[in-house]
C-alpha cells in the first residue's frame, strides 16, 4: 500500500515538472508560425488592432496572429506573471515606466536595430529617452502622450470665470475659488488623491528640477517641499479641490466620480491618450499648464502612449520584429490603426493620418500644446513603483490634514532616502 | 490480506483528485513560497538567499505591517462576531413554523450566493458613497451626508458590512442545528417554568455550541484572510484604514514584485491564523458541548 501511496505521490510531482517545462520543449516551428499580441484597451483599440492583424495575415498568409487583449486593471500583473512563466505573448505592449523596471531584472526583451525597423521614422530623442535601457532599443513607441489641463469652458464661465484664462498658480486659486464660493457642492478641481500627487510632482519639478534624480537622490530640500505643501493646502483652504473624504474612494478613477460627470468640477490634469474617456460625456477643453517664473523643468510629462517589445523568449523573434514594423511603417497598417494608441510616433504614421483627415483637431492641440510645453522625462527612480507608493502615503496623511506642509515636506524626504536606499 | 489492501487502494483513488490537486496546486506553492520567504525573489530573474533579512525587516521596520496588522484585527473583531450573531438570529427566526418560511430561507441565502465578488463591492462603493444611496436615504430624515468610505473612520465598519451580509451559509448550518435539538428538551424546560431567555441561553446555545465553533473557526479564518472587498472599493484607503493584512501581501507581491518579502508576509499571516485557531480549538473545550444528551 505504502509503494502504491509513494509511487503516486512521484507520479504526480513528475507531472508538475513536465507542466513546468512543457512550454520550453516545444521545438521551434518551421512552416506555419503563430505570434501572439497583447495589449490592454478599450473596444476604440481592440478592433482596429485586429483587423491590421488581419491585413498582415492576408499580405504573409504562413503568419498567424492571435491577440489577447483586455481592459488596463490587473494587465501588468499579468504581464510580469506571464514572462515569470515562460508564457508571455510575442509581441507585448507595454507602458512605458514598466521597461525599466523589467528589463532591468533580466534580458527580458529583445534588442531592435535598424536593419528590423526603419528607425528613422521615430525621433531619436524619443527612442534613446523612453525606449532604451543600458543602450538597447528595447521597444517602439505607439504614439506620443503629453500631460494635459482639460477645463470644462461653459462651467468656468457660469462662475464668472474667463474660460480663456492662461493660468498660473496663483490664478488658479484666486479665480478658481470663486466656483466653491458661489456653489459649496462645486469646485474648480476635480483631482482625486492620486491626482494631487502629479500635481504636486509638477510643482516640485518647476521648484526642484524634480522629486528624485537620475542619481537616486532627492532632488528638493525641506524648504522646497514645504512651499509646496504650502502652496496646495490653500487649494484645500480655499475649495479648489474637494476634501480627501470625498474623492479618496475615486483613487485612480477621477473620471468616475459622480461630482465630475455631473458637471461639479470644472478641471483636471491628465493624459491626451485617456482625455476622452475622462472628458465622457462632458464638453472640454484643453489649456496648457501653469508654470512659475524661473521654473527649473516644466514638470509636463512626456512620454511614449505605450510601449510594443518583443519577448525575448520568443520563438520568433525576426518575425516579431517584422510585424512591428508592419505596424508602425505600413500605409495600410497605420490608416487601419488610427487613433488607436493616440497620435503615431512616426513621421509617415503622422502624414497618412493628416492626408485622411483622422486626427481630430482636440486630439492634435493638446498633443502640439503639450510637446511645445513639455519638461525633462522623469528618472526611473521618480517613476518606480515604490517610490510612487511613498508618495501617495504622504500625500494622502497631508490631504486629510494629519501633516502640516513642513512635517509633509520633512516626512517625505525621510521615507522617500529609506525606500531609496533599498533599490 | 487481499481484500484488505484492495480495499484501501479503492479509498485512495476516491480521493485522487484531491490528493493532486493538493500535491500540484498548494503543496508545491507551498514549499516554494516557504523557501522564497528567506529570498529576494522578484518574480523575474533568481531569487537570492537572504536568511532571516526579510522577517527581520519585517519586525522592525516595515510601519505598514503594523498598520494592517491592526487593520486586519479589528476587521476581524468587528466582522466575525456580528456575522454570526447575525446568522443565529436569522436562523432562529426561519426556524418558526410561518408560512412561506422556505421562500425566506431562500430570500436569505442569496447575499451569500452573490458573494464577497468584485461585483458585490463596487455595487457597495455605489451605495455607500458621498452621493450614494445611503446618504440619499438618511438625507431624507434630515440626516447629513456621511462619507461611509472616505472617512478612516467609518471606512473599515462599512467594509466589515459587505462581510456581515453575507451570513447564508453560517446561518445555514445553524439552521440545520437548530432542527437537532430534540423538541422534548424545550417541552421540559417548559413545564419547569423556564422563560424565553432562560431556554435559549441553557438550552439553544449549548446545544448549537459545536457549530458556533464551527462557524467561528471557519469565519475567522476566511476573515483573516479577506482581500476582495477591501481591494476594489476603497484599495486600502483613505488613509490604510482599510489596509487588510491582504491588500499589503497583494501590494508587496504583485505591486512592487517582491515575491520573497510578500511570501515572508504570508507566512507570519498562516503563523497567526494557526495561533487564533488552536486558541479557539483549546479554549471549546470550556464551552463547547458535545450532544451527548440523548
Amino acid at each position: 500500500m505504502k509503494k502504491t501511496l509513494v509511487l503516486l505521490l512521484i507520479a504526480t510531482l513528475a507531472m508538475g515538472a513536465v507542466f513546468a517545462t512543457g512550454s520550453k520543449e516545444a521545438a521551434a516551428q518551421s512552416g506555419p508560425i503563430t505570434l501572439r499580441l497583447s495589449w490592454w484597451g478599450g473596444d476604440s483599440r481592440h478592433t482596429p488592432t485586429l483587423k491590421a492583424m488581419e491585413a498582415y495575415t492576408a499580405q504573409n498568409p504562413n503568419v498567424k496572429l492571435e491577440g489577447e487583449y483586455g481592459g488596463w486593471d490587473g494587465y501588468y500583473q499579468k504581464i510580469v506573471t506571464q514572462i515569470a512563466g515562460g508564457t508571455a505573448a510575442d509581441i507585448i505592449q507595454i507602458d512605458q515606466p514598466w521597461l525599466a523596471e523589467l528589463a532591468s531584472k533580466g534580458d527580458v526583451f529583445a534588442t531592435i536595430d535598424s536593419s528590423m525597423v526603419d528607425l528613422s521614422q521615430f525621433d531619436a530623442d524619443f527612442l534613446k529617452n523612453y525606449c532604451t535601457y543600458e543602450g538597447k532599443l528595447l521597444g517602439l513607441p505607439t504614439g506620443t502622450n503629453v500631460n494635459t489641463f482639460i477645463v470644462d469652458a461653459n462651467m468656468l464661465s457660469s462662475f464668472g470665470i474667463d474660460p480663456n484664462t492662461k493660468w498660473t498658480w496663483e490664478n488658479i486659486i484666486t479665480e478658481g475659488r470663486k466656483i466653491n464660493q458661489k456653489d459649496k457642492t462645486a469646485y474648480f478641481s476635480g483631482a482625486t488623491p492620486d491626482i494631487m500627487r502629479y500635481w504636486f510632482e509638477i510643482y516640485i519639478a518647476q521648484l526642484a528640477g524634480a522629486v528624485v534624480d537620475n542619481n537616486k537622490k532627492v532632488a528638493f530640500t525641506q524648504a522646497q517641499g514645504t512651499e509646496a505643501f504650502t502652496y496646495f493646502k490653500r487649494w484645500f483652504d480655499e475649495g479648489i479641490v474637494a476634501p480627501f473624504s470625498q474623492t479618496s474612494l475615486f483613487y485612480q478613477k477621477f473620471q468616475e466620480n459622480p461630482s465630475w460627470i455631473n458637471g461639479k468640477m470644472a478641471t483636471s490634469w491628465t493624459w491626451v491618450s485617456s482625455m476622452d474617456k475622462d472628458i465622457g460625456a462632458r464638453t472640454m477643453e484643453t489649456r496648457q499648464f501653469p508654470v512659475m517664473a524661473g521654473a527649473k523643468n516644466s514638470g509636463v510629462l512626456m512620454r511614449p502612449s505605450q510601449i510594443f517589445v518583443v519577448n525575448n523568449n520568443s520563438k520568433n523573434k525576426a518575425e516579431a520584429i517584422k510585424v512591428l514594423n508592419y505596424l508602425f511603417t505600413d500605409a495600410q497598417a497605420l490608416e487601419l490603426l488610427g487613433l488607436a494608441r493616440g497620435i503615431p510616433a512616426t513621421t509617415i504614421g503622422r502624414s497618412v493620418l493628416a492626408q485622411k483627415g483622422m486626427i481630430t483637431t482636440m486630439a492634435e492641440k493638446a498633443t502640439n500644446e503639450g510637446i511645445a510645453q513639455a519638461g525633462l522625462p522623469q528618472s526611473v527612480y521618480q517613476m518606480n513603483s515604490e517610490v510612487i507608493q511613498v508618495m501617495q502615503d504622504v500625500i494622502d496623511e497631508f490631504g486629510f490634514g494629519k501633516l502640516t506642509p513642513a512635517e509633509a515636506s520633512a516626512k517625505l524626504i525621510k521615507n522617500l532616502e529609506a525606500t531609496l536606499a533599498t533599490l | 490480506m487481499l481484500t484488505r489492501k484492495r480495499y484501501n487502494y479503492t479509498g485512495y483513488l476516491y480521493i485522487l483528485p484531491w490528493i493532486i490537486g493538493f500535491l500540484l496546486l498548494q503543496l508545491v506553492p507551498l514549499i516554494n513560497s516557504f523557501w522564497y520567504s528567506f529570498t529576494n525573489f522578484q518574480l523575474l530573474g533568481d531569487p537570492k538567499f537572504l536568511g532571516l533579512e526579510n522577517y527581520k525587516k519585517i519586525f522592525t521596520a516595515d510601519p505598514t505591517f503594523l498598520q494592517s496588522l491592526k487593520v486586519t484585527s479589528y476587521y476581524v473583531l468587528i466582522a466575525v462576531p456580528l456575522k454570526i450573531s447575525f446568522a443565529l438570529v436569522i436562523a432562529i427566526i426561519l426556524n418558526q413554523n410561518i408560512k412561506g418560511i422556505n421562500l425566506f430561507r431562500t430570500l436569505y441565502y442569496i447575499p451569500s450566493i452573490l458573494g464577497g465578488s468584485v461585483a458585490i463591492s463596487v455595487l457597495w462603493k455605489y451605495l455607500f458613497m458621498n452621493q450614494g444611496v445611503v446618504n440619499n436615504l438618511i438625507g431624507q430624515f434630515g440626516f447629513k451626508a456621511v462619507d461611509w468610505l472616505g472617512d478612516p473612520r467609518f471606512a473599515l465598519g462599512t467594509i466589515s458590512l459587505v462581510t456581515v451580509w453575507q451570513f447564508g451559509s453560517s446561518m445555514l448550518l445553524f439552521l440545520a442545528g437548530l432542527k437537532q435539538i430534540p423538541v422534548s428538551q424545550y417541552e421540559a424546560a417548559r413545564i419547569d417554568g423556564a422563560g424565553r431567555m432562560r431556554i435559549f441561553w441553557q438550552i439553544t446555545i449549548p446545544e448549537l455550541s459545536p457549530i458556533i465553533l464551527f462557524n467561528l473557526i471557519m469565519q475567522m479564518i476566511n476573515a483573516f484572510q479577506d482581500f476582495t472587498s477591501a481591494f476594489v472599493i476603497t484599495q486600502g484607503g483613505p488613509l490604510k484604514s482599510t489596509y487588510l493584512y491582504g491588500l499589503m501581501l497583494y501590494d508587496q507581491g504583485f505591486k512592487f514584485f517582491k515575491m520573497g518579502y510578500s511570501s515572508a508576509l504570508s507566512w507570519i499571516l498562516f503563523a497567526i491564523i494557526l495561533f487564533f485557531t488552536s486558541l479557539t480549538f483549546r479554549s471549546s473545550e470550556s464551552w463547547v458541548h458535545y450532544g451527548d444528551s440523548l
